[in-house]
């Protein structure tokens, strides 16, 4: 049996050259005139405005390798922008003659590297492009499978939840006699490709982040009776609590 | 009540906390009779350890009678005398069930900020960052114990003081797991870096256990002199030698100890331009160990041999001899203490004689004057090797 936990054509390179696009995008169209000193050119007449504009061009890029599933010609569109800049930063080298244009044009360098090795890439991929990725979340509980599927049934809340989702959920025995692992599977295709998958992980409200808290706490009911908690994290194991702990300390007030 | 919190780099005070409350079914509240501050502590007071809180409550070592019990918990009373294990551990999970008790899957509910730091998470820890759960600690006149039915040990005998157990809490055990490490059948040289309350019992198990000779290696002299007097242990000053792979071939007959242990961990100390480089780039964040012991470690340990790792460590360190481990065909062995596995067989070695924990005690102080054994503990000011805190 081959394992594919990660079925998406696009990999974290493609992933981090959108969101550089994005960044560098974003700088470009709040504070022109700040970018056009950073590069060496003057920062009035047509050169902020023209940065503006490149602006604009790495934010449809950037959205575009980031929603699309197989962005492969917004990739391309990378290399073509690289290309664009550079010839810009020549003429502004040319005229100017500064040395901080040299640094701008040995940036964009640096970055189209990079660009041209994702594109071919992806160019390389073929057949039909998978657009949703597999997720598996998986825990062991060392417990019979029959307790632990007794278990999931009684767990009425975080059984619907799965199902909603369309999720499966596998249960097999652990090699070695480790217990039960419970296995949940699903594919997930959030609007907007990495950018929803980003909203929705900051929200904490998409399912592979729901279930990092949900297993823990059945693991821990089944295994101890009882969902721990201390005195930082008094609801016990919350990832959205993990950043805004309370000081290990009594609580005031007893919770149960 | 009082407890002695964090507040901040390099502070700590007493302050009045709210009580502790049963917050689980398999909880007790201990009323603290005795409680020491280790070394691991001070990891946190300098700010190497992430995820610490200002108001946090410190310590891990202590014990204490039994004042209150959750409706779990059926082998404990009220009026029990206990000595708690420093990790927290449920009992129902895998590693528990294989004596794994300071990776305990579900004791920890910051597990996912555990995970993301090491990997995989550890268990919950009393006092020691919320890393390892954010459970409030043991420097202090009443803590809650959770799984509570599993951890503590009771000390039925009224005549022991609590000095002469109060170390089974970790240091003992740990110290002891260290030498285990090394796996002595007889006639071993083992050596030991760090000669503090961790590296004195890790020698004076590894003679225990019957390795031949012991060399304690530190650069206090009054540290060293207490090994000699208690522990029969040869020992280095590290100062005194150029080089302590060298000094430790030279005296080993050119092969090298058969095994390492390392009691130092993340802060240690040394002179000449490698500390300087770990010094800098620890002060900087851009590594969060200066692991000069261990790295030494592994440069004299004998070809094929053992090295232990008890010392603490938290996240990444720089010039890693893998060269050295690879080719030499050394092995690691490491971890926080499984305490709750050693409990027992060495309150029965204390009981018979086998060792007397309580002469690494250099100071008794009450609760209130934390801070100033915190001063005393760190600074190595006044001979200091153990300051034991009286609530």
């Amino acid at each position: 049996m081959t394992v594919q936990v990660r079925v998406q054509d696009k990999d974290s390179l493609a992933q981090f050259l959108g969101w550089f696009s994005i960044g560098l995008g974003t700088a470009q169209v709040t504070m022109p005139k700040t970018l056009c000193k950073i590069v060496g050119a003057s920062d009035d007449g047509i050169a902020p405005l023209v940065m503006r504009l490149m602006g604009l061009r790495e934010l449809t890029q950037g959205t575009g390798i980031l929603t699309r599933p197989r962005p492969t010609t917004w990739l391309w569109s990378r290399v073509g922008g690289d290309v664009l800049d550079l010839s810009l930063l020549l003429a502004i080298a040319v005229k100017n003659r500064k040395a901080r244009t040299a640094f701008a044009i040995a940036n964009v360098v640096a970055v189209t590297v990079p660009d041209v090795y994702e594109s071919r890439f992806l160019s390389r991929k073929t057949g039909p492009v998978r657009s949703a990725k597999r997720i598996r979340k998986a825990v062991t509980i060392d417990r019979p499978r029959s307790e632990v599927e007794a278990a999931w049934n009684a767990a009425t809340e975080l059984r619907r939840k799965v199902e909603a989702e369309g999720a499966s959920v596998i249960f097999a025995e652990a090699p070695g006699d480790r217990g039960t692992e419970l296995i949940v599977e699903f594919d997930y295709a959030p609007p907007a490709g990495d950018i929803g998958a980003t909203v929705q992980k900051l929200l904490g409200s998409d399912l592979a982040t729901q279930l990092s808290d949900d297993l823990r706490r059945l693991k821990q009911q089944i295994e101890t009776g009882q969902i721990v908690r201390s005195d930082g994290a008094p609801d016990g194991h919350l990832l959205a609590d993990h950043l805004r702990q309370r000081a290990a300390q009594p609580v005031k007030e007893a919770v149960r | 009540v009082k407890a002695t919190i964090w507040a901040g780099r390099n502070s700590v005070d007493v302050e009045d906390v709210p009580d502790p409350k049963i917050l689980n079914d398999r909880d007790a509240i201990v009323r603290i009779t005795s409680t020491a501050i280790c070394g691991s502590d001070l990891h946190l007071v300098d700010g190497y350890v992430p995820t610490m809180k200002r108001g946090d409550i410190m310590g891990h070592e202590f014990m204490g009678e039994v004042v209150e019990t959750g409706t779990g918990v059926t082998n404990l009373n009220v009026g029990d005398r206990v000595v708690v294990p420093f990790p927290i551990a449920c009992g129902g999970c895998w590693s528990c069930r294989h004596e794994l008790f300071s990776l305990c899957e579900n004791s920890n509910p910051n597990a996912r900020l555990a995970e993301k730091m090491f990997g995989f998470p550890t268990a919950g820890i009393f006092g020691y960052s919320h890393l390892t759960g954010g459970f409030a600690g043991g420097q202090a006149e009443y803590a809650r114990v959770p799984f509570a039915d599993i951890g503590p040990i009771k000390i039925e005998d009224t005549s022991i003081p609590d000095e002469t157990v109060l170390f089974l809490s970790d240091i003992l055990p740990t110290g002891y797991m260290g030498a285990e490490f090394c796996e002595i059948s007889g006639g071993e040289v083992i050596a030991v870096w760090g000669a503090g309350p961790v590296g004195q019992f890790a020698a004076a198990s590894a003679k225990l256990l019957g390795a031949e000779r012991v060399i304690l290696i530190d650069r206090f002299d009054y540290r060293l002199r207490i090994a000699r007097e208690n522990v029969d242990v040869e020992t280095l000053d590290y100062e005194e030698v150029d080089s302590v792979p060298e000094a430790l071939k030279e005296l080993t007959g050119g092969r090298g100890p058969d095994a390492c242990i390392d009691a130092v961990g993340m802060e240690a100390h040394y002179h000449g331009p490698a500390f300087a480089y770990d010094r800098v780039k620890q002060a900087m964040r851009q590594e969060t160990e200066r692991p000069v012991a261990l790295r030494e470690a592994i440069m004299s340990c004998r070809n094929g041999g053992i090295i232990s790792v008890i010392g603490v460590y938290g996240g990444l360190m720089d010039k890693f001899p893998i060269g050295a481990l690879m080719n030499r065909g050394l092995s690691i062995k490491s971890g926080q203490c499984h305490v709750q596995r050693y409990m027992r067989p060495l309150l029965n070695r204390i009981l018979n004689g086998d060792i007397d924990p309580t002469f690494i005690i250099t100071h008794k102080l009450p609760l209130r004057n934390a801070p100033q054994g915190y001063e005393l503990f760190k600074h190595k000011q006044d001979d200091c090797l153990k300051v034991v805190l009286k609530p």
